[in-house]
């Protein structure tokens, strides 16, 4: 039985990677060829793009697994991304400060303090985290217009400290390197913390947690903190990236990240799911993406097929772990 | 019985088999019910008895076996199929909506109620009446599932299956929540039931009840049948040996205790649901409450345990005045809470039986916030030794086994925490006898070990065999305060009845 019980789970595993391998197969068949005759979709450069495009939302999406395990949900997402990348260009092209660290420090604190809000509140009063997630979408995004006077902030390509910023923080290897740190980090959290089980076990089944004396509110503060505090490093990155500071970026980065978790096999519902299933389905999605934009699929339908396999890897889940 | 041997069987199963993963729950059962009569259908829990119940209302479908009714071959592969064949299940965990009327609960999904797509009440009130009337509920059927009490859901439940015209009742464990009052009823019913010929299979633990009201009983052990038996001529010491492959001794008492300090104190204690309640508790001591659902037994154990605000009184634990606001604050002053509802307020289901186990103790075996994985991995195994905790691997989800076995690991999760003081509310709910024995022994063990235990129970034989003393609450109140040594089961059944005070 414990053998059934390992093939099973390595099984989940598996399928979750053979999806991945199935889409880098098919991404390799269809790619356009270059002028030597190599396909372009392997090319070193293209595949660290495709690391460097997934990147934020990956960030997001592994903050994000936290909250979904504990059964909530982060709506919030977008938003705090667009405060923390204007933040992170009013601080640098405003002279409010002469330290790059100061600026990032301060953008990504803003951005914890609206998670730690979205926290408290779903803490202590009980609203469900999709209304309070939702407000508070509604209302930072309306701090970061407020703040900007809905103008983009522009960074600039001189040698300023705004411009030296971008060019350290936009570099392929410092991105993919945060994800990659970001990732291990909350694997092992999640796999080897008190935190990390107190929050699989909230979301398993709160009232046994409350019974099993469990710090229910603190850790649910917690991870909606942890959500704002990681979105807003993706924000600082985003800033860099894209060298300015935008309160409208951002939009649909919520439905991203919930949708690269849920092919990643976590439940909605609370209590189970993994971080290495929601990286592999942030890769999914990155993958899926380049290689219809390497075929010049219209964007879209890009967002078509993107709908059809959302719903197809979840439901060859629920079929394979026979609910 | 009027029974004539020459007609068929009211029902026939035969060679059963059914394959949940890699586990058999059923191998080749066979089970055959005579029309008008009441069929026990017993055996530890993980003896199939329940998916073979399942199998036979439809919802669940057996991997192979023939079923026939009055000897014809039929299919049950849906609920609905079930109730064509005139076949009604009560579940242990009533599937009523608890949101619905009574009345909108009992014609959903019936067959013997058709209407147009609006709701006509009255055609409804008329349909439901005379079912209702039969099992003696009064309730009226605009009344909201949620607001009955369990014994009258068990009876909305039967009128249902009554109304959708059933021959046979399946009954699941259907007094595993019921006090004495409604068990009696219950059995007046399944009487009654009985002479105008409907069969009754009764899934139960409960000797003395299986002994009273059935004609028969089928004996399941791991997924296959090992006899039938007329009642007449059996014993419990028979059925229990069929059951379990050895002979239990069931009704030994336990050993008088020496009490040792007072280490909770209640001094006209209320809460929301409690009266003036004032009781005193020793270590090395097991204090039995006994009671009706409802009575505030479990709210007893929700002021211990920070769940219910003390609103005036008095609680004292080892001396000091105590007042708990959450869980958290009760076990930092040494109580823990076995709670009712395993599965709704015990265990994490998708979590493994290790991480049950040591979920309440993690910051004890935790560095820097990380989990020491050896050393939590090292301190379940004695105490799952202790428990007789039956599990391939602590690395399986603790929704893989059986009833008995889940009710100890969460009792490993307060042993591992090691409390002064515990509240065990109806811990042997729904458990096979097994696993009842290896509770029994445990509280005996933590007793002599210098821990005050309180008892809840729905079983009064279990309280006359754990406790020193007993409290009977009514009411919210304490209406009698035994001696266990000295009370009988009537005495205590009166005052958990009667608002009368004794003292």
């Amino acid at each position: 039985m414990p053998s059934v019980r390992a093939s099973a789970g390595l099984l989940r595993r598996a399928q979750n990677l053979a999806a991945l391998l199935g889409i880098l197969m098919l991404a390799i068949a269809t790619s356009p060829t270059a002028s030597d005759g190599s396909r372009i979709f392997l090319q070193a450069g293209n595949l660290t793009d495709i690391l460097r495009q997934v990147s934020l939302i990956g960030i997001i999406s592994l903050a994000m697994t936290f909250v979904i395990l504990t059964g909530g949900i982060d709506l919030s997402v977008g938003s705090i991304l667009a405060l923390s990348t204007a933040l992170t260009a009013m601080f640098l092209t405003r002279g409010y400060t002469t330290h790059i660290a100061v600026a990032i420090l301060a953008a990504i604190a803003a951005a914890a303090l609206a998670g730690a809000l979205n926290g408290v509140v779903i803490a202590r009063t009980g609203i469900q985290p999709f209304i309070v997630t939702l407000a508070s979408m509604i209302g930072v995004r309306g701090l970061a217009k407020w703040l900007t006077n809905n103008q983009n902030i522009d960074i600039g390509f001189g040698k300023d400290l705004a411009a030296e910023f971008a060019g350290i923080f936009r570099e392929k290897a410092i991105v993919i390197g945060a994800y990659a740190g970001a990732a291990a980090l909350f694997w092992v959290v999640l796999a080897r913390t008190v935190f990390g089980r107190y929050v699989r076990a909230v979301g398993d089944n709160e009232k046994a947690a409350k019974y099993a004396g469990l710090p229910i509110r603190a850790t649910k503060i917690w991870v909606y903190t942890l959500s704002g505090l990681f979105t807003g490093f993706a924000g600082v990155l985003y800033a860099a990236e894209n060298h300015q500071g935008n309160p409208n970026a951002g939009v649909a980065y919520e439905l991203d990240a919930i949708a690269a978790v849920v092919i990643g096999g976590t439940r909605l519902s609370g209590g189970k799911g993994s971080i290495s299933g929601t990286i592999v389905g942030t890769l999914i999605m990155g993958v899926l993406t380049n290689m219809l934009r390497l075929n010049n699929v219209d964007s879209n339908v890009e967002m078509m097929i993107k709908a059809v396999i959302i719903v197809l890897a979840v439901a060859v889940q629920r079929e394979r772990n026979g609910n | 019985m009027g029974h004539n041997r020459s007609l068929p069987e009211h029902l026939q199963a035969v060679g059963i088999t059914k394959r949940y993963g890699g586990v058999d729950a059923l191998k080749g059962a066979n089970f055959s019910l005579r029309t008008g009569e009441v069929h026990a259908l017993v055996g530890e829990n993980g003896a199939g008895k329940s998916t073979l119940a399942r199998i036979l209302a439809g919802s669940t479908r057996a991997d192979s076996g023939a079923i026939s009714i009055y000897g014809a071959p039929v299919e049950i592969a849906t609920p609905l199929d079930a109730q064509r064949l005139g076949i009604g299940i009560i579940y242990q965990e009533l599937d009523l909506f608890p949101n619905l009327t009574a009345g909108e609960n009992m014609v959903i999904g019936n067959l013997h109620f058709r209407e147009g797509r609006l709701v006509n009440f009255r055609r409804m009130e008329e349909f439901c009446r005379p079912f209702l009337r039969q099992v003696g509920l009064s309730c009226g059927i605009r009344q909201t599932v949620a607001a009955l009490s369990i014994g009258q859901m068990q009876l909305l439940a039967i009128a249902r299956a009554l109304s959708m015209d059933a021959r046979i009742l399946l009954m699941d464990e259907p007094t595993s929540s019921l006090f004495d009052d409604a068990a009696e009823r219950l059995f007046g019913l399944i009487a009654a039931l009985k002479q105008r010929g409907v069969s009754t299979v009764y899934v139960s633990h409960k000797m003395d009840e299986i002994f009273r009201i059935c004609d028969r009983a089928t004996v399941l052990r791991d997924g296959e049948t090992i006899g039938t038996v007329e009642m007449a001529g059996a014993s419990v010491n028979q059925l229990i040996r069929m059951m379990v492959g050895r002979e239990l001794p069931i009704t030994a008492r336990a050993a008088r205790r020496v009490a040792g300090e007072t280490v909770l104190a209640a001094e006209k204690m209320s809460t929301a649901k409690l009266k003036n309640v004032s009781f005193e508790l020793r270590r090395g001591e097991v204090l039995g409450i006994a009671g009706l659902v409802g009575s505030g037994r479990s709210e007893l154990g929700a002021a211990l345990f920070g769940i219910d605000r003390i609103k005036s009184g008095t609680l004292c634990v080892q001396g000091k005045l105590h007042s708990p606001r959450s869980p958290r604050d009760a076990m930092a002053s040494g109580i823990g809470l076995l709670p009712e509802d395993r599965r709704l307020q015990g265990l994490m289901m998708r979590m493994s039986v290790l991480e049950n186990a040591t979920l309440a103790v993690l910051p004890k075996i935790s560095g820097l916030g990380f989990i020491h994985l050896r050393q939590e991995f090292s301190i379940v195994g004695p105490v799952a030794r202790q428990l007789a905790l039956n599990c391939p691997s602590t690395a399986v989800p603790v929704s893989q086994l059986s009833g008995g076995n889940q009710q100890k690991v969460l009792l490993a999760r307060w042993l591992l925490l090691n409390p002064t003081v515990l509240f065990l509310d109806d811990p042997t709910r729904g458990i096979d006898i097994g696993a009842k024995q290896d509770i029994y022994r445990l509280i005996d063990e933590l007793a002599a070990g210098g821990k005050a235990i309180i008892l809840v129970s729905s079983e009064l034989p279990e309280l006359l065999r754990c406790c020193d003393r007993i409290l009977v609450l009514n009411e919210g109140r304490v209406t009698a305060h035994y001696d266990a040594r000295d009370a009988t089961q009537e005495q205590i059944m009166s005052a958990a009845t009667n608002a009368e005070v004794r003292a």
